[in-house]
Formats: C-alpha cells, structure tokens, sequence
C-alpha cells in the first residue's frame, strides 16, 4: 500500500504488532527460560516458575489475541469504515489490563495459572494475597471490556453493511439459492463469525472472572467449582481459538497478492464458517474429560465435537488453500512463507489435539506434556507465524523480495526449532511426564534440554522477525 | 498405549504437513484440471465414515465405567495443599479398584504412575464434588501417586505412594 493513501487502520495495526512482537519475544524468552529450569540448566525457585507460567500463558495468549485483533481490524478496514478511536480505546484497556496482570503477578507473587481456575486464586497456600490475584481478574477484565468494545463496532459495521448477521456470515448462499457473486468477501465471512463466538466467549469469561473476584473479596460466597470450571474453559478455548480465526483473515486477504488469483467466499467456505462458529462453542467438554461426574453426554460430545471441528479446518481451510496454490505461481518471500506456514501448522496442530480429545486417550495424555505439545504447534507454527507473516508483508516495501539471505535461514530456524520443540513436548507426553511441573527428576532432563534447545532456535528466528520488522517501520517512516 | 498414541499421531501429521508440502511443490507446476470439489466431498464423507467408527469404536465400552460388583476394592484419595492423603497402603493385582478422589481445599488431579513412570489413569479431585474412576492393576510394585492439575506452588510436590501386591500378602 501505498503511504499517501494509507489509512488510519494502518498505523494503529503497525504500532500493535510492533508492541505483540515485542511480548511475544519476552514470553518466548520466559518459556525457554521454565524448559531450562526443568531440564535443570538453570534454578529456579518453584514460586517464581509459577509466576513465569502464569505471565507467560497470559501473555502469550494475550498477545496471540492481539495479533488477530490488529489483523482483522486491519483489514475489515478496507470493507467498512470503523471508528479509529474504538480501537485506541481497545488498545489502551488492553495495556491497563497488562499492567494489572503484571502487577498481580511480579509485584504481589500471582501464580495461579492462566487459567485462574477457581478456587485456586483465593487459596493459594499462602504464596499470593488477594489482592494481587485481585489485580490479575482485574487486569482480565479490562482487557474483555476493550474486546467487547472493539467487537461491538466491528459487529455493528458488519450487521448494517451486509443486511443483518445471516448476511453477514454468507447463509443465502451457505443455505439458500445466493450466488457466490453476491457474497460478501471471506473476511467479512471470518470476521462476523469471530466477532459473535468471541463476544458471547469474553462474556462468559467475564461471568467467572467477577465471581472469582466477589469471591476473593467475601470468600462465604461460594461459586460452584464444577460449573466455574466449564465456564472458564468455554472462554479459554473460545478465546484462543478466536485468536486464530481472526488471524487466518491475514492469509485470506495477502495471500492473493503474491498469486494474483482472487480468494472467493465458495459455499464450502461459507458453510465451514457456520460451522465453526456452531462447533467452536459446543467442543469445550474436551477440557473436562477426566471429571467423571460431568454428564456422560457431555463428555461424549466434547468427544466428537472435537473431530468433527478438524473437518472445517483440514477439508476446508487447509485443503482449499493446497488446492489455491497448486498452479498458482505464488511468490515467495518472508511474509508469503510465514502465512502459509501458519496455516500448515495449525492444521498439523490439530493431530494431537484431536486425539487426546479421545476420552481413553485423554485418561492418559491429560495434563501430560503432550497438551502444551499439541497447542505449541499451532501456536508457534500456526497462529504466531501468521502473526509474523502479516508484519513481514507490512513492511515488504522496505524489503527485499524474495525468499533469500536472513530471510531463508531465520524461515527455516523458525521451522526446525518450532518442529523440534514440540516434538519434544509430545514424546515427553508421550512418556508420562506432567505438565507445569516446576521441578523435573533427573530422568526427564535429558528431553528437557533438547526442548530448550530447539526452543533457543525459535527465539533467535523470532528475535529477526521483530527486530526486522522495527527496522522496515523505521524505514518506510523515513522514506 | 502411550506409544501407540504417540506413533499414530505423528503419522496423521506427517500425511497432513506431505499434502503441504506435495501443494507448495506444485505451486509452479501448471494449473491442473482435477475436479477439487469432488476431491473435497470425498474427503469430508471419508473423515465422517473414519469418525463415526472410531467414535463408536472408542465408546463401546465406556471408559470412566466404573463397577459395583462385591470384588472391587476401595480407596479413598483425597488432595490437599500440598500433599495425598490416602486410606489404603496397598492394593491387589488383577481385581478392579475403585479411587474415590476428593480435595480438601482446590482442585487438584490424581495420577497412578506404574513402577516403570508410565501413566496408568487419572481422574480429576474437584472441591464439592467426588470423581471416581476404576483402575484393573496388571503388575505388583511400588506405584507412585501425583498431581495433575495446577493446584499451586507446592504442585509438583504432591507425590505419595502405594503398594500393588499380589492377591495373598493383601492387608490392611
Ligand atoms: C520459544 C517459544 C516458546 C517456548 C520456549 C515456550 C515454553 C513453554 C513452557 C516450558 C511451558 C510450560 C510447560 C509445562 O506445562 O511444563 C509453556 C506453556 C505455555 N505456553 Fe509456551 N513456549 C513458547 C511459545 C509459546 C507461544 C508462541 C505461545 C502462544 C502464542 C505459548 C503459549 C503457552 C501457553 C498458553 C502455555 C500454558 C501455560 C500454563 O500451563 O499455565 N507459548 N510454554
Ligand atoms: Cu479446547
Ligand atoms: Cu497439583
């Protein structure tokens, strides 16, 4: 694009993913820094690995979920005409929560997880206060009420544009006589999905982030732990998987830049969406598998609702796009790289999730390392490096072309080292070693420190992308 | 088991990432003449067809069943803060035994690991609530006892152990 008609989205989402490149940095940091403590490289002190766990969750997740904002803002930008100062206030409520989830975290010793399962925050054996698991909710919450926000006008803009949400999300021609034609673009498609799935997600989230609160704060109020438990983890799953789907548009809408053959929203993509957006709210049972007093039917469903939400993603979204490039002459370079690889390793990612979705399996993978395995590879090698992708193509025109030089070796360390590193997750899954152990016996530091290796090569990869990345801002800045 | 769950994955994710790499390869090769879409419907009813039969497969017998015939012997566990508490020393081989697992103040996860540190089952101790879950021994030896669900700072602390011994030398 063009820097004289370049559009206000365009800076908001530059200066977003400078700040996402640069968490996404410090947390991988912090992740290599726990595989070494548990291969025994370095000491920690298991409180301090709990709170690196906790920062490093959040933030990671945070971050993941800014990149998919910063991505479907941007480009729903070129369809509707969105409030630039929503997402200055967005962007603002999201560093407030930062700060609180930092502050609860670093500065009062919050190491509850993520996760934030109740009642896990309000009893903490004595290693936190309330107050600083107080400040971590409420760093949540800020960041949900700027979510909120920020898809409240994005909903708005869509449902006026594209005559109502059925519109919206392409049904005349999902499941009536519309014509591709006629259609709105895959992103607006996307979008309108992310934004209904997330927002009844945040607000859930909401729900249980209160009543933990009110909880810390009158602890006779009790919530009952079995449904605090499947709520949190509807809006966990909700929330990071949105973080994806929102950051897919990226390929969607640069991928036809590098081919020059136009993506279309197709019944099959049309209906994959309705789909996603039915099956991404009904498959959170596969996080309560090993609680036998939950309803059998429930299991049962989070079962096969995690199967069947492989279908929309290997037989559409990933079969389209090796369909699309199959003859397409597709440029390559750093950015056409990442996307596609994004897309490769979510879809490769959701092998072992579905799988440990399997209630026998489930009973012997669950809170293994094999559950940080499955979601480390569509994270890394799925949602971050479509992050990083998208950063590349911002500042392309500052680059060189083509897929040489750095470029080629950081593509390739960032492969192998993610490849690597996950693998090591899944076999040391695979063995019976737990997940978020802050201490590992001597038998698990051989496959420890292998991890950490690989995952220094993805820190050093990442740590190109960013400082690459900074430098093209700078340089088309002064251009 | 493990194992097996473990080569099967890799080999779904080796089919998945050679039909990306098959596509990049082909991105300069001409454009082909293959009907996609038929390719796709076939794909999505083979994944219906494979899933149906894995699904009905995998729950044919359900497996949290946990049995209520007068030959089950049961233990009580119980999770707290950093610690098990456990109301059996030992257990016998080759008789269904049925964990009762509480917690005591927030949620933690029981895991039975084998002599060898192979995970045998794991159900999940819930505040409010008691999950249960059956477990058949196949070997004698010392089986160790650990949490598997993030319950704080003393998390990876929380081991015990029990005895498995064979049916005669089972006491109290
Ligand atoms: C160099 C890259 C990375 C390294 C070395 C790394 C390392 C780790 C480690 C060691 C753990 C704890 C494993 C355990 O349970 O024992 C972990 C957990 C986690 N990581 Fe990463 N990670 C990396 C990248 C990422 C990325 C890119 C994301 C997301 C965008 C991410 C999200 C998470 C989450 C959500 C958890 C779970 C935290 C919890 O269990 O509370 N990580 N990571
Ligand atoms: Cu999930
Ligand atoms: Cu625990």
């Amino acid at each position: 694009m063009n820097a004289a008609i370049e559009k206000p989205e365009s800076s908001a989402a530059k200066l977003t993913m400078l700040l996402a490149g640069v968490v996404i940095l410090l947390m991988m940091a912090l992740g290599l820094i726990m595989r070494a403590t548990q291969g025994n490289l370095i000491q920690l002190d298991p409180a301090l690995f709990y709170q690196i766990m906790t920062a490093h969750g959040a933030g990671m997740v945070g971050a993941a979920a800014l990149t998919g904002a910063a991505i479907l803002w941007y480009f729903v930008g070129r369809y509707v005409e969105l409030i630039e100062g929503i997402y200055w206030a967005f962007l603002g409520l999201f560093l407030l929560g930062v700060v609180l989830i930092l502050g609860g975290i670093f500065i009062g010793g919050y190491g509850g997880g993520w996760t934030f399962l109740f009642p896990l925050p309000a009893i903490s054996g004595g290693a936190w206060t309330s107050s600083a698991a107080a400040s971590f909710i409420l760093g949540y919450i800020s960041i949900g009420v700027g979510f909120l926000l920020y898809y409240l006008e994005v909903g708005r803009k869509l449902i006026s544009k594209y005559g109502g949400i059925s519109g919206a999300l392409a049904w005349p021609l999902a499941f009536g006589s519309g014509k591709p034609e006629d259609a709105p673009p895959p992103t607006i498609v996307a979008a309108m999905a992310t934004t209904i799935f997330n927002t009844i997600g945040i607000v859930v989230g909401a729900a249980v982030l209160i009543s933990s609160l009110v909880n810390l704060l009158m602890p006779e109020f009790a919530v009952n732990a079995l449904l605090a438990k499947n709520m949190t983890y509807f809006f966990g799953h909700v929330f990071i998987n949105a973080s994806i789907y929102m950051a897919v548009i990226a390929v969607y809408e640069i991928i036809p830049e590098y081919t020059g053959k136009p993506w279309k929203t197709s019944r099959a993509f049309a209906l994959s969406w309705s789909a996603i957006l039915l099956l991404v709210m009904i498959v959170y049972p596969h996080h309560l598998l090993q609680d036998t007093v939950m309803p059998a039917w429930a299991l049962v469903m989070g079962q096969i609702i995690s199967y069947l939400s492989g279908i929309p993603l290997l037989a559409v979204t990933a079969f389209s796009l090796c369909v699309y490039l199959r003859g397409s002459n597709i440029r390559w370079d750093l950015a056409s790289a990442l996307l596609v690889l994004g897309v490769a390793g979510w879809s490769v990612g959701s092998a072992p999730a579905i799988i440990d979705g399997m209630i026998s399996v489930n009973k012997l993978m669950h809170n293994t390392l094999w559950v940080p395995g499955h979601f480390h590879i569509y994270l890394i090698l799925g949602e971050v490096a479509m992050a990083f992708g998208f950063m590349a193509w911002l500042v392309k025109d500052a680059r060189a072309t083509g897929l040489a030089g750095m470029d080629r070796v950081a593509f390739w360390l960032y492969l192998l080292g993610g490849a690597g590193f996950t693998l090591m997750f899944l076999i040391s899954g695979a063995l019976s070693i737990p997940r978020r152990w802050a201490v590992h016996v001597p038998e698990w530091f051989l496959q420890d420190r292998i991890a950490a290796a690989f995952g220094a090569l993805v820190v050093l990869a990442a740590l190109f992308f960013v400082s690459n990345y900074a430098r093209g801002l700078g340089k088309s800045r002064s251009s | 088991m493990q194992l097996t769950v473990l080569v099967v994955t890799l080999l779904f994710m080796g089919i998945i990432a050679a039909y990306f790499i098959a596509a990049v390869q082909a991105s300069d090769a001409p454009q082909s003449e293959i009907n996609f879409d038929a390719r796709r419907s076939r794909l999505i009813w083979s994944l219906l067809a494979f899933g149906a039969v894995v699904t009905v497969a995998s729950l044919w017998s359900w497996p949290h069943a946990v049995r209520t015939t007068s030959d089950v012997v049961t233990v009580n566990a119980t999770g707290y803060q950093w610690y098990w508490e456990i109301d059996k020393e030992s257990v016998p081989v080759g008789k269904p035994v049925v964990f009762n697992v509480h917690t005591a103040d927030v949620t933690h996860g029981i895991g039975i690991v084998d002599p060898n540190g192979r995970l045998l089952v794991q159900t999940q101790a819930m505040p409010g609530y008691v999950n249960r879950v059956e477990h058949v021994f196949e070997t004698a030896g010392l089986h160790k006892v650990i949490c598997l669900e993030f319950c704080g700072i003393g998390h990876h602390d929380m081991v015990s152990e029990f005895n498995v011994v064979s049916k005669q030398v089972v006491r109290r």
